[in-house]
């Protein structure tokens, strides 16, 4: 990073955000935007470009949110719609090819892991069984994001150089997750019922595996934090008996293994964990962040976990969408002042979706000022 | 009036007992309308323990398919008798959007809490409402979407129904992962259900059966 100017600002804005991991009140709140389509609509660049085109999207992102003034990082710069496929087990409808050009990318929820997966993962081992499990199932999917992730450390370089933090530039998730995907939810939710026990070798073959390809990932990339991300295996879907079995105890794994790394692991929840807010006390303390995306009660997280995780949020999607300016920036600075000052990074309620008014966005970023 | 052993039965998520008693007591001559009753009575055992926090959204998709499997014996003898259905829902995903998930969950608690569904799938055309409320003449539409982008449609298609001089005719259902009571005001619902249980209550409300 030879611009010095520019390294500065990227030191301030790092202090920034982890100042408010370790619970501490930053200068000011730190403001970490999200979401790789509204960035594309922004500038006026095709849904398709930006969903398969590295050379197009880091730009784009990078672009679109560095033009809304001071923020202090972006969650993840780099995107591609493969990676979505790999996480979700499941196929994407992308635009350009199985939709207009401009219209966003959609998961086509199938079920396209069988019962008989869960087996086939524990007599071949997870890696093994995944590996065959894309190129069947999912051809060309691998390769594309393989491609991809070759560009990541251009688009990480790009966003330092600009003194802006790539905050969580990768995506881990447990095993629910994407058995969840593979299965579709409906079946997987009968699965926990109908064969708890071979659904739970399954995860704990596949554990150890995901765990060890984010520990690569991590030291690879040279992170500073990353995705642990959840968004079916939320407390508003599993009963606290399942959720107790099949979710917590491997979040637990992963965000420790990623704590041993040096990473900071942001809890990327989406739907509503507010039943299970207090297990999250569990988790080492001013390490992590939880992320929530508007359906938690951010104020409920902060009553229970404000002097033990830094929470980030939550804009909601509908308000950046249909709002005003005005009732984004009243909701920005009411989270300012009853979530932060300390141990509060502002964000949209996860991505700032594609439809988002520039003016919405903008009056976000402007709350913390 | 105490639950009889079968709804208990569904109403505890007990898939093999009652299976059994649906299977016993239609060997012993019981009649399969009489026997969907006390299955639909488990399910109203199960939308209980849903309010009051005790099963969840896990617990409704099992006990919709325990219905679903335990009441497909029973099809035969039910065909050409009325079923007395409590009410009519046309329900789909809003044009623009291909999520299914949650339209489909609310298609399977409903159905098991005795509405009828009239399922369009998914990415479907505003007039396609309009024709399926002419043809089936439901109480109920409900909508669904996971996009904000889907919101228009949302807005759009109740346009359509109000301009067919249909919207008097039919109480409004919305639901879906970014929609919220905001998102229900915007697009000209009658009711935001956040849950899919919150639909057979809105539902049954509006049936005038709750």
């Amino acid at each position: 990073m030879p611009d010095t100017a520019a390294q500065k600002l990227f030191e301030v804005h790092e202090r920034r955000i982890r100042d408010a991991v370790a619970l501490k009140t930053p200068d000011r709140v730190p403001v970490v935007p999200n979401g790789p389509a509204w960035p594309a609509r922004a500038l006026g660049v095709k849904m398709s470009a930006l969903a398969t085109d590295p050379m197009v999207s880091y730009p784009t992102i990078i672009g679109a949110y560095t033009s809304l003034g001071e923020i202090d990082g972006i969650q993840s710069p780099a995107y591609h719609v493969s990676s979505l496929s790999m996480m979700w087990l499941s196929k994407v409808k992308v635009p350009g090819r199985d939709l207009p050009e401009d219209e966003l990318w959609q998961v086509d929820e199938t079920e396209l892991m069988t019962l008989a997966d869960y087996a086939a993962i524990v007599e071949e081992g997870f890696g093994p069984w995944l590996d065959r499990y894309y190129a069947e199932r999912l051809p060309g999917t691998v390769e594309a994001f393989t491609d991809w992730a070759k560009t990541v450390p251009d688009a990480l370089a790009t966003c330092r150089e600009k003194g802006i933090v790539p905050f969580t530039p990768a995506v881990a998730t447990i095993p629910y997750e994407y058995f969840c995907g593979g299965r579709s939810m409906k079946e997987f939710l009968l699965d926990l019922f109908r064969r708890p026990d071979k659904v739970q070798a399954a995860m704990d073959a596949a554990l150890p595996v995901l765990i060890e390809q984010m520990r690569g990932v991590i030291r690879g990339l040279d992170l500073m934090g990353l995705w642990i991300g959840g968004w079916r295996s939320a407390g508003e879907f599993v009963s606290p008996r399942l959720w107790n079995r099949f979710v917590f105890p491997y979040y637990k794994q992963m965000v420790d293994a990623a704590i041993e790394e040096g990473a900071i692991p942001v809890l990327h929840f989406d739907a509503n964990w507010t039943r299970d807010l207090e297990r999250l006390r569990e988790l080492p303390k001013a390490k992590c962040v939880l992320s929530l995306d508007g359906k938690t009660d951010i104020f409920k997280a902060k009553e229970i976990l404000g002097d033990h995780m830094c929470i980030m949020g939550d804009v909601p999607p509908r308000m950046l969408s249909l709002g005003t300016p005005e009732e984004v920036s009243e909701y920005s600075k009411r989270l300012i002042r009853e979530i932060g000052p300390g141990g509060f990074i502002l964000s949209s309620g996860c991505d700032v979706p594609i439809d988002a008014k520039y003016e919405n966005v903008k009056a976000m970023v402007e709350a913390v000022l | 009036m105490p639950s009889s052993p079968l709804a208990q039965a569904l109403g505890d998520l007990d898939e093999a007992t009652v299976v059994r008693l649906v299977e016993e007591k239609l060997v012993a001559g019981e009649m399969p309308l009489a026997i969907l009753h006390e299955l639909q009575a488990g399910m109203s055992i199960v939308g209980e323990r849903f309010e009051s926090d005790e099963y969840f959204l896990s617990e409704l998709i099992y006990a919709a398919d325990i219905f679903k499997n335990a009441g497909a014996p029973l099809q035969e003898g039910l065909r050409g008798q009325s079923q007395e259905r409590l009410g009519t829902m046309v329900l789909g995903t809003v044009k623009n959007d291909i999520h299914d998930f949650g339209k489909d969950i609310v298609a399977t608690v409903m159905s098991s809490n005795g509405i009828e569904i009239i399922n369009l799938g998914v990415n479907v055309e505003h007039q396609a409402f309009v024709d399926a409320i002419k043809e089936c003449r439901p109480e109920l539409v409900g909508l669904s979407c996971l996009l904000t982008t889907a919101f228009e449609d949302m807005k759009e298609t109740i346009r359509t129904i109000e301009a067919a001089g249909l919207r008097g005719q039919v109480k409004i259902l919305v639901g879906g992962g970014p929609v919220d009571q905001a998102t229900a005001d915007y697009v000209g619902a009658d009711v935001y259900c956040k849950t899919a249980q919150d639909g057979v209550t809105a539902g049954k409300k509006f049936l005038g059966v709750s």
